[in-house]
C-alpha cells in the first residue's frame, strides 16, 4: 500500500477530512452559501442543456447534426481551458508546492512522485470541467431518454479527454521551467498569462460567433454549416470525444474514436513520464535556486508620489502598496485574467449587432445598459474580493511594524483605501463606458451608469477595505485564500446585494424619464420627485456602505492594537 | 556517514558552494558554521537531493546521492532550516505518513511514532493539527520525523533556532544519544557555544569555501589564537572586524 503512488495523496485527504471535521467560524455560512450557488447554477446548466436538446430534437435530422456539432463544440471549449489549466496547476504541483522539499528528501521513486502529482495536477485542472459537464450530459441524456450506457461512457470519455491537454500543458510547464533562469517565475508567469489572452482572442477569432446570428448572409445552408464546423478538426481529442458521446446518446459504441482517446492519453502519459524523470530534478532545481533577483525599481512611482498631496506617512504606505503588488507575481498573472475576461466582455458588444436582430428596439438597447451596469458591478465586486479585500492580510507578519510605528490606523486604512479606489475606478469606469458605447444606449443612461459606477466603487472598496480590516488573515499563504475566508463571503454577500438595490433604485427613474422623454410627454411633479428620492436613496445608500464600511475597520484595527 | 567531494554550486554567475570537501564519520557530531550567506544551506540541501550540484559528490552511507538517490535518501535524516509540515494533519498523521514514505509499515509504525513523540515530549499533542502548535512544537516535531526510521546519517540545518531552553537542551540530548549509537551528523549553526559543546569536529565555510576544518582545537590555532573562545576565532576567521565599525556607527 505504501508503495503505491496513491499513498502520496494521503496527506490532501487527511487535511480535507480534518477540515471538514474540525468547523471554523463561518464556515457554515460559507457552506451554505456556495451549495445554494452550485445548486442554482447545476440547476440552471441542467434545464439549459435539456430545453436545447428538446428545441434540436423537433428538427430531426438537422437537429440530430447540430447537437452532434454541439458536443464538439463544448470539448474543444474546454480542450483550451484545460491546457491553459494544466500549464498553471503543474507549476505549483510539481514546482513550486512547498510539500515538494518534504517528498523529495524522501526516498521516493521519481516514478511514484510523477504519478502522484499528475494525477492531482489532472484533478484540480479539470474538475470545474467535470462539474459543468455533468448537468449538462444529464440534460442532453434525460431529454433523449438515453440508455445507461451513455452514462457510463461520459464518464470513461471525460478521464482521457481531461488527461491529454493536461499533459500537454503539464509538458509546456516542464519545458520553461528547464528553459528559463532559475527564479524567473515572474516571467514565466507572465507569459503564460499572455499565452492564456492570446489563446481567448484567437479562440473567439476562430470561432467567430458573429456569424451565427448572421446565418441569413451566408450564401446557402451549406455554407452556414461549414462555418459552423470549420474549427472542428477529426484530428482533435475534442472530435473525439463528441462523437463517442453522440454515438452512445442512440445506444452505438464508437470504438475508433474511444481507443484513440484512451490511447492517446495513455501515449500522454508515457511520454510525460519519460520527460519528467528526465528533467524534473533540474528543474525543480533551478525553481529553488536564489540568484540576485531582477526585479523592477519602479522609480517613477517615487517620483509620481512626490507630486500626490500626501503626507509622507500616506505616501510612503502608497509606494510600499503600489511596489510590492507590482512585483507580487500572483497578482500580476490574475490581473492577465481578469484583462483577458474584460476583453471578452467587450468583445462581446462588439461582435453581437443587435440591430440586426428584428425584435431589438432602443428599448432593449437601454435595458442593456443596466444589465452592463449590473456586469461591471459584478466585476467590481470580484476585482474588491480579491484585490481590495485581502490588503490588509497582505501585510502578514510584518503587520507588527505598522502597529508598532506612530501611523494611525484611520491613516493607515484610509491609505489602502485610496490605493484600492483608483484601479477599480478606472476599470469599472472604462468597461462601462466602452461598453455601453458599443452599444449605443442612450446619452442620459451612460451618463446615469457613469456616475452610478463611481458611487459603487466608493462604496465597495470602502466595504471591502472596512471588512478586510475587520476578518483579516494575516497567516494566509496567498490573497485567494483571504478572499474565500468568512469576512471574504460575507462581503461579495453584501456587495451583491447592494449592486442590485442600487440597479433598481437607479433603473426605475431613468426608464421612466425616457419613457416620458420619448413621447415628449411632461413628468408628474410628484413622479418627479419619486424620481429624485431614487436616485438620492442610491448615491445615500453608496455613501453610507462606504463610510460605515471604513469606520468598522478602522474600529476593528484599533481594538486590535489596544 | 556523509563524504562530500569538491562540491560546486553555481546559480548563474554566482558561485554559492566552491569546492567543498568534508567528511562526517559514523558516530560523529560536525559542526558546519559561517556567517549568513556563507553556502551552508545549499551544501545541506543539496546533500538531501534537494538540489542539483553544478560538479561534485555527495555519499550518504556509500550511496551516491545523485546516481542512488533512493538509496542515499533511505538512510539520511534531513532536518530543513524551515521545514514544512502538513498544517491540517494532526502530529500522528503527520509522523504516520512520514513513516510511510521512508517504507515503514505494520505493527510497529505506531509503537516507533509514540517512543520518538515520547522522546520530544510531543505525546501529549499527537491528535492536535499541527496549524495549533508554537514553533518550538513544530521543530521538535520534524526532528521526530527526521529520526522516525533509523538514519544512519543526519544533516540538520540551525536545530536551535527558535527553541526554549529546555527543548534546546532535550535536542542536544537526543544528538549526542545518536551520536553515541553511531549516526553521523553533520550540523549547520550559527550558535558557536552549541558547536563547542557538541561537536567533535568543525568545518568553517566563507564565501562557498571551506577556510577552517578540524577539530575546534585546530580551529583556534589556525586562528591564531590558543585560548580563546571559540566566537572570538569564528569572527576572527570569517571578517569580525566589521563589528568595530557597527560599534562606532551605533
Amino acid at each position: 500500500m505504501n508503495s503505491a503512488f496513491t499513498y502520496l495523496l494521503l496527506p490532501s485527504l487527511w487535511s480535507s477530512r480534518n477540515r471538514a471535521t474540525r468547523r471554523e467560524r463561518g464556515d457554515l455560512t460559507r457552506a451554505a452559501l456556495f451549495g445554494a450557488m452550485g445548486v442554482g447554477v447545476f440547476t440552471v446548466l441542467f434545464f439549459g442543456a435539456a430545453w436545447i436538446t428538446w428545441q434540436l430534437s423537433g428538427y430531426e435530422e438537422l437537429g440530430e447534426y447540430l447537437l452532434r456539432l454541439g458536443l464538439s463544440w463544448i470539448f474543444m471549449t474546454f480542450l483550451a481551458f484545460l491546457t491553459f489549466s494544466g500549464i498553471v496547476t503543474a507549476l505549483s504541483t510539481f514546482f513550486l508546492s512547498d510539500d515538494l522539499r518534504l517528498l523529495l528528501a524522501a526516498p521516493i521513486a521519481a516514478r511514484r512522485l510523477f504519478y502522484a502529482r499528475f494525477a492531482r495536477t489532472v484533478a484540480q485542472s479539470s474538475w470545474m470541467v467535470v462539474v459543468f459537464l455533468t448537468p449538462v450530459l444529464l440534460g442532453v441524456g434525460v431529454i433523449r431518454s438515453a440508455p445507461a450506457t451513455f452514462y457510463v461512457t461520459a464518464a470513461l470519455t471525460i478521464v482521457p479527454f481531461a488527461v491529454i491537454p493536461v499533459a500537454v500543458g503539464t509538458a509546456c510547464t516542464l519545458l520553461l521551467v528547464n528553459v528559463f533562469p532559475a527564479r524567473r517565475a515572474r516571467d514565466l508567469l507572465m507569459l503564460m498569462g499572455f499565452l492564456f489572452v492570446a489563446s481567448i482572442v484567437i479562440l473567439l477569432r476562430m470561432i467567430r460567433p458573429e456569424r451565427l446570428l448572421r446565418a441569413e448572409s451566408l450564401p446557402d445552408l451549406t455554407g452556414f454549416f461549414s462555418a459552423l464546423q470549420s474549427p472542428l478538426t477529426p484530428l482533435m481529442p475534442s472530435f473525439w470525444a463528441g462523437e463517442l458521446l453522440f454515438a452512445s446518446l442512440k445506444g452505438g459504441w464508437d470504438a475508433l474514436h474511444a481507443g484513440a482517446l484512451w490511447s492517446t492519453a495513455c501515449a500522454c502519459c508515457v511520454a510525460l513520464r519519460v520527460a519528467d524523470e528526465r528533467w524534473h530534478f533540474s528543474g525543480y532545481s533551478r525553481s529553488q535556486e536564489a540568484p540576485k533577483a531582477r526585479f523592477a525599481r519602479f522609480h517613477g512611482i517615487d517620483a509620481a508620489a512626490r507630486i500626490l498631496p500626501f503626507s509622507a506617512v500616506r505616501r510612503q504606505l502608497l509606494v510600499k502598496d503600489v511596489k510590492i503588488f507590482l512585483r507580487d507575481v500572483s497578482q500580476w498573472s490574475q490581473l492577465l485574467l481578469l484583462l483577458a475576461l474584460v476583453l471578452v466582455y467587450l468583445y462581446n458588444f462588439r461582435v453581437l449587432d443587435l440591430g440586426r436582430i428584428p425584435y431589438v428596439s432602443g428599448f432593449v438597447k437601454n435595458v442593456y445598459a443596466f444589465v452592463n451596469l449590473g456586469m461591471a458591478g459584478f466585476v467590481m465586486a470580484t476585482v474588491a474580493v480579491r484585490f481590495v479585500f485581502p490588503m490588509v492580510s497582505a501585510e502578514g507578519r510584518a503587520f507588527w511594524l505598522i502597529r508598532n510605528s506612530p501611523v494611525s490606523m484611520h491613516d493607515f486604512l484610509w491609505s489602502k483605501f485610496w490605493t484600492g479606489l483608483i484601479p477599480v475606478l478606472l476599470l469599472t469606469e472604462t468597461l462601462t463606458i466602452a461598453a455601453n458605447e458599443l452599444l449605443g444606449v442612450d446619452p442620459f443612461l451612460k451618463a446615469v451608469a457613469a456616475v452610478a459606477i463611481v458611487f459603487l466603487s466608493f462604496a465597495l472598496v470602502g466595504l471591502a477595505t472596512g471588512l478586510g480590516a475587520r476578518y483579516p488573515r494575516f497567516t494566509a499563504d496567498n490573497p485567494t485564500e483571504v478572499a474565500g475566508s468568512y469576512g471574504g463571503v460575507a462581503f461579495m454577500t453584501v456587495a451583491v446585494l447592494l449592486v442590485v438595490a442600487v440597479i433598481v433604485l437607479v433603473a426605475w427613474p431613468s426608464t421612466t424619464y425616457l419613457f416620458y422623454r420619448m413621447r415628449d410627454w411632461r413628468v408628474p411633479t410628484v413622479r418627479l420627485v419619486v424620481m429624485g428620492v431614487c436616485f438620492v436613496a442610491a448615491a445615500v445608500l453608496s455613501l453610507a456602505t462606504w463610510l460605515s464600511g471604513m469606520r468598522s475597520g478602522v474600529r476593528a484595527l484599533d481594538a486590535m492594537s489596544n | 556517514m556523509i563524504v562530500v567531494d569538491n562540491l560546486v554550486k553555481q546559480y548563474g554567475g554566482f558561485t554559492a558552494v566552491n569546492g567543498v570537501s568534508l567528511e562526517v564519520r559514523p558516530g560523529e557530531i560536525h559542526g558546519f558554521l559561517g556567517p549568513n550567506g556563507a553556502g551552508k544551506t545549499t551544501t545541506l540541501r543539496i546533500i538531501a537531493g534537494l538540489l542539483k550540484p553544478t560538479s561534485g559528490r555527495v555519499l550518504v552511507n556509500g550511496h551516491d546521492v545523485a546516481a542512488e538517490p533512493e538509496r542515499a535518501k533511505a538512510s539520511l535524516g534531513y532536518i530543513p532550516d524551515r521545514p514544512f509540515i502538513y498544517e491540517k494533519l494532526t502530529a500522528g498523521e503527520f509522523l504516520r505518513f512520514h513513516a510511510g514514505l521512508y517504507g515503514l509499515d505494520g505493527d510497529g509504525v505506531t509503537e516507533r511514532v509514540h517512543e520518538m513523540l515520547d522522546l520530544f515530549e510531543l505525546r501529549r499533542w499527537e491528535d492536535e493539527l499541527v496549524e495549533t502548535f508554537s514553533h518550538g512544537m513544530k521543530q521538535r516535531l520534524v526532528m521526530c520525523a527526521a529520526f522516525l526510521h533509523r538514519p544512519r546519517a543526519v544533516a540538520v540545518d540551525e536545530p536551535m533556532v527558535g527553541l526554549d531552553p529546555r527543548g534546546a537542551r532535550l535536542i542536544k540530548d537526543v544528538f549526542r544519544r545518536m551520536s553515541d549509537r553511531g549516526v553521523a551528523i553533520l550540523m549547520s549553526t550559527h550558535t558557536l557555544e552549541v558547536a563547542q559543546e557538541m561537536c567533535q569536529r568543525l568545518s568553517i565555510i566563507l564565501k562557498g569555501k571551506i577556510i577552517a576544518q578540524g577539530t575546534v582545537d585546530d580551529v583556534r590555532q589556525l586562528a591564531g589564537g590558543a585560548d580563546d573562545h571559540l566566537t572570538s576565532v569564528f569572527l576572527r576567521l570569517t571578517g569580525g572586524s566589521a563589528l568595530q565599525e557597527l560599534d562606532e556607527a551605533v
